[in-house]
């Protein structure tokens, strides 16, 4: 089961430049909240912003990471 | 007396792709709109309920593969998704954010009127899914 803080560091590594705030959520270490902020997102929509940040966990979303809700910014 | 079907054909990725391709505002969720079974589809469904706006909708429930094909369609991994006229608007984050900043009232093609959507909040309309893809499969 991950924790809050080794989701940050994925993120974190994964997204150059990216910094992450994650929450768990219900403290079950499976519902967590993530506002990451990375230069990155610079002219992706939404969409696009959301899947870089799923795509660095894969099958793990819906998996063992039961939801990972996201708030995203380019700075 | 079951069907054979092809090895080759998919049929619940079939419903998904004609579901989206039919259906101007498409929420794949889990649960339905009046009994949702997570709080993510719920708050999509009220988002969507507030602006008044009609919506089909899709339980993946029924049928685990629902939501393989969906997300292996749709290159998103989580449930609820919104469509939009064929296109994937996101899940509850996004439709949440977009729904506070008027952002969806625009994509529905619809006048961004709080006091409106207010007093809509109880009425919404609410359109039966068109389909019901796990019956396909029975």
């Amino acid at each position: 089961m991950p924790s809050a803080e080794e989701i940050r560091e994925r993120i974190e590594t994964a997204i150059p430049g990216a910094r992450a705030d994650v929450q768990d959520y219900t403290g079950g270490g499976d519902h967590f909240q993530a506002t990451v902020v990375a230069p990155a997102f610079a002219g992706l929509n939404r969409l696009s912003q959301h899947r870089m940040v799923y795509d660095v966990f894969g099958d793990e979303i819906g998996g063992p990471i039961h939801a990972l809700s996201l708030k995203t910014l380019s700075e | 007396m079951t069907q054979e079907h092809n090895q080759d054909s998919n049929p619940i990725r079939d419903a998904i792709t004609q579901a989206i391709d039919q259906n101007p505002v498409l929420l794949f969720m889990k649960g339905t709109p009046e009994a949702p079974g997570c709080g993510f589809s719920a708050r999509t469904v009220a988002a969507l309920q507030a602006l008044g706006v009609p919506f089909a909708a899709v339980d993946v429930l029924p049928d685990a593969r629902i939501r393989q094909e969906l997300s292996a369609l749709s290159n998103w991994p989580t449930i609820p998704q919104l469509f939009i006229d064929g296109e994937l608007i996101g899940g509850c984050d996004i439709v949440t954010e977009m729904y506070a900043s008027g952002e969806l009232a625009q994509a529905l093609g619809i006048e961004s009127d709080g006091a409106q959507a207010e007093s809509e909040l109880a009425t919404a309309s609410v359109e039966p899914a068109p389909l019901s893809i796990e019956n396909r499969l029975a």
